[in-house]
């Protein structure tokens, strides 16, 4: 019976595309990081349009392959300013670049991932279908996803899920669904990974593997990451901190090269 | 020689119903219908649309009556009711102060109502209990070409659309984020369940086309993994259960198509309820 859906499902898809034009989500992006990741002049927001100022007159700057922390106290603002970077929240007022253009949504070089991910529940969906989904990226309307297998094996091997890919994604522990939306980020081809708390409800093997997918390899992400733990600052290559509503950049390196262990 | 009897004789109820064409075109337009409200069914149960899709479905009963009193086509006017319900809905639930669930549910109620004022003022009943509750004789030709024609187009969208809508039903802000647009997709989902329900209407009736698109999408719910296969499931359920629901009612004339239908759609689902296996 499945086999039948899944064939009826494909032929049907050939017919379909065959007749509409692929077009793609957004306009296309410029190759490479452009030297500075992230940068903000006198920028401030809000969580929601009607709601008070969440920070005011941030000024900083990131630079391309900079794992940056962001701290503060809960309601100082990160989450706010991981959403303005991903393009989510609009800004009130100030100047913010992220990989050289102002943030917009359909941007495949910028991952985001919230700090509770609002998923369907039960929703019947395996875990390479959720992976799968971050190449859509790079396609767009009327358009089948077959290849890109191979990086989706990929990233779910260096997540260390490859023995869950055809379970459902319910039936996934909080660790196990972190490290999949992660992959899916990977294979969306992510250079700039907007992390809020990702930490947070995690047990040590998630951590561990999420940390060494971030921290250890030689990638060339940057990583803006909104945390709480001090004991982890040490590991990231500048600390913004968010104190009412002001944002200070308390400890800062060049970036890739002067990278701490 | 007692078994071949009793199984010719089962054969004879099953094909003697068969002889007749309006038994035939009502068998085509169910099996059409049912499997594109399984097919939309599948996001409706996933998304809970479920009473969104009762509002659309209810309100093409002023859209059918209305259409008759101005002379004009009543698929016509089922399926600019059912769009202006939806919009409606939008509209009242885009303020602060109005959940969309009370939007829905004011549209649905003021809608339904209108239906009925506008059956008084037509003095003729004639198709009215049909256009409520379905009728399995009043399949014409002419419905069957709608009936077609909406079946591919709800098809054909939900094929175009499917990794779109499936990734905007599960993960909205992701849809967000690459560009997908879901909010486009949630109207378009609204078009496509205002054209199935108007597909459906005239073998199950205003008043339960919902239920074809809750029960058998809530049976593929049980039995799929993925979205295609709570379709297919859903298809088979929806299939079951009408041509079960026509056989039914053209048995018992008493009982309408549509409550034949329904009653047989909760069979495959009931048995799927107590046999799935738990997920």
């Amino acid at each position: 019976m499945n086999r039948i859906i899944s064939t009826l499902s494909r032929h049907l898809g050939e017919t379909v595309f065959s007749i509409l034009p692929a077009i793609p989500y957004a306009r296309k992006e410029k190759d490479g990081c452009p030297g500075v990741a992230v940068s903000a002049k006198q920028l401030s927001a809000a969580a929601r349009a009607d709601g008070p100022i969440a920070f005011h007159d941030a000024t900083f700057e990131i630079p391309c392959g900079c794992r940056t922390a962001l701290i503060g106290p809960n309601g100082s603002g990160k989450s706010t300013l991981l959403r303005v970077l991903a393009g989510l929240t609009p800004i009130r007022s100030g100047e913010v670049r992220i990989g050289g253009e102002p943030p917009r949504l359909g941007r495949s070089r910028i991952a985001y991932l919230a700090q509770r991910p609002h998923l369907a529940e039960s929703f019947p969906l395996k875990l390479r279908r959720l992976v799968q989904m971050g190449t859509y990226a790079h396609h767009g309307w009327f358009e089948e996803c077959q290849h890109g297998d191979e990086a989706v094996d990929r990233a779910l091997s260096r997540l260390g899920l490859t023995d869950l890919a055809d379970r459902p994604v319910y039936t996934l522990s909080g660790g196990q669904l972190q490290r999949g939306l992660i992959a899916r980020a990977v294979v969306q081809g992510a250079e700039i990974l907007l992390l809020d708390e990702p930490y947070a409800a995690l047990d040590q093997p998630s951590r561990e593997i999420i940390d060494r997918f971030l921290f250890d390899q030689g990638h060339a992400f940057t990583v803006v990451m909104a945390t709480h733990d001090p004991a982890d600052l040490g590991r990231f290559d500048r600390v913004l901190e968010m104190r009412d509503g002001v944002i200070a950049t308390r400890h800062a390196c060049s970036g890739h090269d002067h990278r701490h262990a | 020689m007692r078994a071949p009897a009793t199984t010719t004789a089962m054969l004879d109820l099953l094909l003697q119903p068969l002889a007749e064409p309006f038994f035939v075109r009502a068998l085509i337009a169910v099996a059409l219908s049912g499997a594109t409200c399984a097919c939309l069914g599948a996001y409706v149960v996933l998304r809970r649309m479920a009473f969104v899709s009762t509002a659309l479905t209810h309100s093409i009963l002023p859209g059918v009556v209305g259409a008759l009193l101005l002379g004009f086509s009543p698929y016509l006017g089922a399926l600019v009711a059912a769009l202006l319900t939806a919009a409606g809905a939008a509209w009242l639930a885009s303020r602060k102060g109005t959940s969309e669930d009370s939007a829905v549910g004011v549209m649905l109620s003021v809608m339904f109502a209108a239906g009925i004022a506008l059956m008084q003022q037509a003095n003729s009943w004639r198709d009215f209990a049909g256009l409520l509750f379905g009728s399995v004789v009043s399949v014409g030709g002419d419905d069957l070409l709608v009936i077609g024609a909406t079946t591919a187009i709800v098809l054909f969208g939900l094929r175009a659309l499917h990794k779109e809508l499936e990734l905007a039903s599960f993960d909205e802000e992701y849809a967000s984020l690459l560009g997908a647009r879901p909010a486009l997709m949630r109207v378009v989902l609204l078009v496509l369940v205002a054209l199935g329900s108007v597909a459906c209407v005239r073998l199950v009736g205003a008043l339960l086309t919902t239920a074809l698109f809750v029960i058998p999408a809530a049976t593929g719910v049980l039995l799929g993994r993925t979205v295609p296969q709570v379709m297919g499931w859903g298809t088979v359920c929806a299939l079951l259960g009408g041509v079960g629901g026509l056989y039914l009612s053209y048995y018992a004339p008493a009982v309408p198509s549509g409550a034949g239908i329904v009653l047989c759609c909760a069979l495959p689902y009931l048995a799927a309820r107590i046999f799935a296996p738990r997920r």
